[in-house]
């Protein structure tokens, strides 16, 4: 399932602008506020020179302090309006622009979070975390001051037709001659521009994407000495981003000139058209005076305008990346009024289960089987059995095409996922430590754990032993990845966040793998107590810590071979019995 | 640090700066032309024939400016991107160099914001900010010669005074904001992190189903991020319509003095009409000036928060007695009293170690969790550093071997089994492709993109051929199959769809905990190096596939060094010597038999384990 994110892009696209302008809804009042105080701040601008006029002619004819001091207190106080119109049109606009930013980011964020797993496995970190930071960014212009000065530069330009036609419409139409060229120029640029955005914003993700990876692998990088290749592959890609913005800045160092030129055109049809009526005396040398004055007053707003597009362009790139996100469905959608079991209580049943990750490569073939709650059940078979995904599936990470799951005889696609999912305790293959401390590693988010909680759960599963070693015991400082912690260590802790939820299911994943035998007595000890109670699924390769189970499941390619204790399954001699003595002879 | 940059274009530099003098001395000639056409035919002097000379000139003059304006884009924007693609380059070549103290203390994150958020700041100051603060400088300079020339030079400098106030503001201006603005990078940075954690993490975050707490959590980094930003805005909000507040008292100034003069006659009418519109050509560039001060001053505090990345010293690098000469080891460790904690406020990691591994034998290390294994693995490394004559190998210090010779002369299975987003066969020969000349991919500048570029740019996705090409290029499937039927891996790549091309990593396809380790068994057998370090690497292996490899390495490693640190009797039993260590101490040394007899430690784990076995036979 490799997602063409250039059918997504196409089919957003139409839609982006009005999509953006949904967020500014709820700010209209803010625009519109400072839509007015624009209006008020360029009435009061053009009054200016008017009161300086007059200031000027009272000195010329009367040379009266007075009036001119009046004059000048008329003055400062416009100057004063206009500080306050601008101080509060400035804010308004970028408050706007930043709660709507702050909503897009937060609403990027939730659906992340809303996301099934098969998003994760195909989407590489470092990508969403552009999307939710840079993209978004990327936006903040656009509604702090593009909207609003695309506004007023086309008010400017309409107002500055109507009063040109008014006043001739001979010359302006020779002043016009050229707008169809600006156009063409125009939507020439667009399209160019649209492309080096687009470019641009998709090596910045790239760019992004390595980082994330390279700096978290920096150690093995390291290790294998291998800075300098890395540090060339780097450049490679820097280089690529370095080609897409060169590429954007030619773009416009190209484009800006091409319009001035074109003001410069104009001007010059203006004088020769206009100079040859004045020298027919068709027209007043002063008609052709204010014609020049408005030529170069009528192209500033045309030059603003197209560069205004371009940050929309840029704004745009940025959002159809964001859409493609926002318009991932969640693969696994919960019911909408969903079954609430009071009490889990952990009987778990597969029903003729058939899973694949894509299309018909079965992963599980049409599996079936019952644990009653308070059972312990393990899975053994070869790697690529598919005993991993028996897990995840019971979680509902990822949905099965054909069967039903139960959990206390209710199908888990009607129960709520949330209800679900805090049922069962997880322990993961792959540890993951956040950065924060120890409390905070086994507490995660959930405020309802008290520090006692803690210190019971992790004295429970021995992990208090390393931890009171440690200067600040629970509130011992944890980097990122808990990279200061062994692997042994790490897997204590995930140990004690899962007990710390108390879940009434206990799923393992290859859990007592990284432990040294004597811990992984203490653990043992423990998770016997722990299982108590609790319904228990674990993989794991070494028999000593399946034997104990309740239930064995040896699953092979898929498909569920034998079933039973032990004993039941050693008397069988078939595939357990085969793996049994192959695990004893590489033991021995 | 960012003067270095500046200087190596300082060329660019210069020539635009010219260009943009030129730009602005010939802007004032079309007002100029216009100015004559009109008096000329208000006067009746002027033909249309001199009309058309005229048109000529203006064509000639906008024409030079336009080309003018194209080249002071195409100098200083030009050479802030390069400066921006160098400084790129030298700061994750320079934490490339950094050793794991400073990413224990460091968040991927906040370093990713560096180079995206931070590094465009200081572009900007490098770029549109001396666009903005020369073209300011000239058109003042120009503006005020014309106020003293044409008009009165105590008028000019009366007029002046209220500028001076944007000079001094401007200082305090410029330090408030950079406060501010490094806040609001910090917020950016924290804000980052935030995300990086949640998405790397989301599994936990699912399992335990944390989404509700998790996006409180990002609410308020979101908010803080918002706040900050604000607070940035809220000063410039004032700021510069302030400026233009200050032009205007310039204008009440001129106003009265100015009116004076008239009345006394010192200037004219005329002049003092000039003067006023000499004052309203200077709104902008004080404008541009409070843009630049903005502009610097971010750069600046973005500059600080990367010079903070380049202060760091590489803690680990070459020193001066290091011996060049040594580019091979032979792989005889001896490790003397070797005491070692990773800061100094933590207590001892390892404490009074010794212990000698001669060449070609085995050393297997054994303890608990936490008694200082890893650290031995970290060590001899050099990922860390130690007093000196603790580590040796081949008899000289650790410190004297060059780091590239000691790296590349020892081969490391990590405990975690870290593997790139890229094909298996590149990962398995990661510890051996030296720079070669790659396919170049990035092609020359070209205004218009071809439409497979197009397509590339927006699927994301064409570096899976890319990547593939790069295998071709290097051509070691061969060795990569050798060292992954060492590591017993190969079957199991076989029956992949795209055997050794299939990507792994977070863009790949699921590969299970024991493929991963496998993976980076290959990987470090692939080096075959004089030294291999097996950090707990066979846990996720089968003891029958452990067994296999064991044999494996038997075969094919029998004059070198091999370290084995692990759990399993059966994985350690047959190595020449055991090391068992106990919170970081010595315990016991000896072989199997030795330490078997001794009845320590080991001997009691061996039993543990024998009984289990035995359990499980009954």
């Amino acid at each position: 399932m490799k997602r063409s994110e250039v059918d997504v892009e196409r089919s957003v696209h139409g839609s982006v602008f009005k999509r953006l302008m949904k967020y500014a809804v709820p700010y209209l009042h803010y625009m519109i506020a400072a839509l007015v105080l624009v209006l008020i701040i360029t009435g009061l601008d053009l009054y200016r020179p008017i009161l300086m006029g007059k200031a000027i002619d009272l000195f010329a004819e009367s040379a009266d302090f007075n009036a001119v001091k009046t004059t000048a207190i008329t003055y400062l106080l416009v100057l004063i309006g206009i500080f306050v119109c601008n101080v509060a049109q400035t804010y308004i606009l970028q408050l706007t622009g930043q709660s709507i930013i702050y909503n897009i980011r937060e609403e990027v964020f939730a659906h992340i979070h809303k996301l099934s797993l098969r998003f994760f496995d195909v989407t590489p970190v470092g990508r969403i975390v552009t999307r939710v930071t840079n993209d978004v960014e990327a936006l903040h212009e656009m509604y702090a001051n593009i909207l609003v000065k695309l506004f007023r530069n086309m008010v400017k330009i309409i107002g500055l037709v109507v009063v040109m036609i008014s006043l001739n419409a001979k010359i302006s139409f020779y002043a016009f001659l050229l707008l169809p060229f600006i156009a063409g120029l125009t939507v020439l640029f667009k399209s160019v521009s649209r492309q080096t955005y687009r470019a641009t914003r998709t090596k910045i993700t790239a760019i992004n994407t390595y980082l994330s990876e390279h700096l978290s692998g920096m150690k093995l990088i390291q290790i294998f000495a291998r800075e300098r290749e890395k540090n060339a592959e780097f450049e490679g890609k820097s280089k690529e981003l370095f080609h897409a913005n060169y590429r954007e800045m030619m773009v416009f160092a190209i484009f800006r000139p091409s319009i001035y030129m074109l003001s410069v055109l104009s001007l010059v049809i203006i004088i020769a058209v206009g100079g040859d009526s004045v020298l027919k005396g068709a027209i007043t040398v002063g008609t052709l005076y204010t014609f020049i004055q408005y030529i170069n007053s009528f192209f500033e707003p045309i030059q603003e305008l197209a560069e205004q597009f371009g940050t929309l362009q840029s704004a745009m790139a940025s959002a159809e990346k964001i859409f493609t996100i926002l318009d991932e469905e969640p693969l696994i959608v919960e019911k909408e009024n969903p079954v609430h079991i009071e009490n889990i209580k952990g009987r778990i049943e597969f029903d003729h289960v058939w899973f694949a990750y894509q299309d018909e490569d079965w992963i599980l073939k049409d599996i079936s089987f019952t644990i009653e709650p308070g059972q312990s059940v393990a899975f053994v078979g070869a790697t690529g059995a598919g005993k991993s995904s028996i897990l995840n599936l019971i979680g509902r990470y990822y949905d099965i095409q054909k069967g039903r799951i139960l959990i206390d005889g209710v199908d888990i696609k009607d129960l709520s996922t949330d209800e679900l999912r805090g049922a069962i305790g997880q322990v993961q293959q792959d540890v993951f430590i956040f950065t924060g401390d120890i409390n905070s590693n086994i507490r995660l988010k959930n405020r309802d754990i008290s520090d006692e909680d803690i210190k019971k759960a992790a004295r429970y599963v021995n992990a208090d032993t390393f931890i009171e070693k440690l200067n600040h015991t629970y509130e011992e400082a944890v980097t990122e990845r808990g990279a200061t912690f062994s692997a042994g260590q790490r897997q204590l802790l995930s140990f004690a966040r899962t007990l710390a939820y108390d879940p009434a299911i206990l799923v393992m994943d290859e859990a007592t793998a990284n432990i040294d035998t004597e811990t992984e007595l203490l653990i043992q000890e423990a998770l016997e107590k722990l299982m108590k109670g609790r319904t228990t699924i674990m993989v794991a390769h070494r028999l000593s810590t399946i034997q104990h189970a309740d239930k064995i499941i040896v699953m092979h390619k898929g498909e569920l071979r034998e079933s039973g204790t032990h004993q039941e399954l050693l008397l069988n001699n078939g595939l357990y019995k085969k793996l049994y003595d192959l695990q004893l002879a590489g033991e021995k | 640090m960012l003067a270095r940059y500046i200087r190596k274009y300082k060329g660019s530099y210069i020539l635009g700066i010219i260009t943009l003098f030129i730009v602005d001395l010939i802007s004032l000639k079309i007002p100029q032309f216009t100015g004559e056409i009109t008096d000329g035919l208000e006067a009746g002097t002027l033909s249309f024939h001199g009309v058309l000379r005229y048109i000529g000139l203006i064509v000639l003059v906008g024409g030079g400016m336009a080309i003018g304006r194209f080249f002071w884009r195409y100098f200083i924007f030009g050479a802030s991107r390069r400066i921006e693609y160098e400084l790129r380059n030298d700061m994750f070549s320079h934490l490339s160099k950094l050793s794991m103290r400073f990413y224990n203390e460091h968040k991927t994150g906040d370093l990713m914001a560096h180079f995206t958020n931070d590094l465009a700041a200081v572009r900007m100051s490098i770029g549109p900010a001396v666009i903005t603060t020369f073209d300011a400088i000239i058109m003042t300079i120009m503006v005020v010669i014309k106020m003293v020339v044409y008009v009165n030079l105590k008028l000019t400098l009366l007029a002046c005074i209220p500028m001076i106030f944007i000079l001094i503001g401007g200082v305090f201006y410029g330090r408030a904001i950079e406060r501010r603005f490094q806040d609001k990078q910090q917020a950016f940075s924290d804000l980052t992190d935030e995300v990086q954690e949640s998405i790397s993490g989301i599994r936990v975050i699912k399992a335990f189903v944390q989404e509700r707490a998790e996006l409180k959590s990002f609410a308020k980094a979101n908010q803080n991020n918002k706040e900050k930003n604000l607070r940035v805005v809220k000063l410039q909000a004032v700021v510069m319509p302030l400026l233009d507040v200050i032009i205007g008292i310039s204008s009440v100034i001129t106003l009265f003095y100015g009116g004076y003069l008239v009345f006394e006659g010192q200037i004219s009418t005329g002049q003092f009409v000039a003067f006023n519109s000499y004052i309203g050509m200077l709104v902008w560039p004080m404008i541009a000036a409070g843009d630049s001060i903005t502009y610097f001053s971010q750069g600046s505090a973005s500059m600080k928060r990367i010079d903070s990345i380049f202060m760091e010293v590489p803690e680990i690098k070459d020193e001066e007695t290091v011996d060049r000469a040594i580019t091979k080891l032979e792989g005889e460790i001896s490790l003397n009293h070797l005491t070692f904690r990773f800061q100094e406020s933590f207590p001892d990691v390892l404490k009074d170690v010794s212990v000698t591994i001669p060449k070609g034998s085995t050393l297997a290390i054994l303890g608990k969790t936490g008694s200082g294994k890893t650290a031995i693995a970290n060590l001899l490394l050099r990922m860390y550093n130690v007093e000196p004559g603790m580590i040796t190998i081949d008899g000289r210090d650790i410190r004297e071997i060059p780091l590239k010779t000691l790296r590349s002369q020892i081969a490391y299975v990590p405990q975690d089994n870290f593997l790139f987003s890229d094909t298996l066969q590149t990962n398995i020969a990661f510890g051996t492709r030296d720079l070669i000349d790659l396919p170049e991919h990035h092609k020359k500048f070209s205004l218009f993109q071809s439409k497979k570029e197009r397509l590339d740019d927006r699927k994301e996705t064409d570096l899976y051929s890319r990547e593939n090409l790069i295998d071709q290029a290097y051509g070691d499937l061969d060795q990569v199959m050798d060292a992954a039927k060492m590591a017993c891996i190969h079957e199991n790549i076989m029956e992949f769809p795209s055997q050794y091309a299939t990507m792994v990593g977070e863009r790949g396809v699921t590969v299970s905990g024991g493929q991963k380790q496998r993976s980076s068994i290959a990987r470090a057998l692939m080096k075959d190096a004089p030294i291999l370090i097996l950090d707990d690497s066979l846990s996720a292996v089968d003891t029958n596939t452990e067994e296999r490899i064991l044999a494996h390495l038997k075969e094919n490693r029998a004059d070198k060094t091999t370290i084995i640190i692990a759990h399993r009797i059966s994985t350690i039993q047959n190595a020449d010597r055991i090391l068992v260590l106990e919170d970081g101490k010595r315990a016991e040394y000896g072989t199997h038999e030795e330490l078997i007899a001794l009845g320590g430690h080991y001997a009691k784990l061996y039993k543990e384990q024998q009984l289990e076995k035995q359990l499980e036979t009954a």
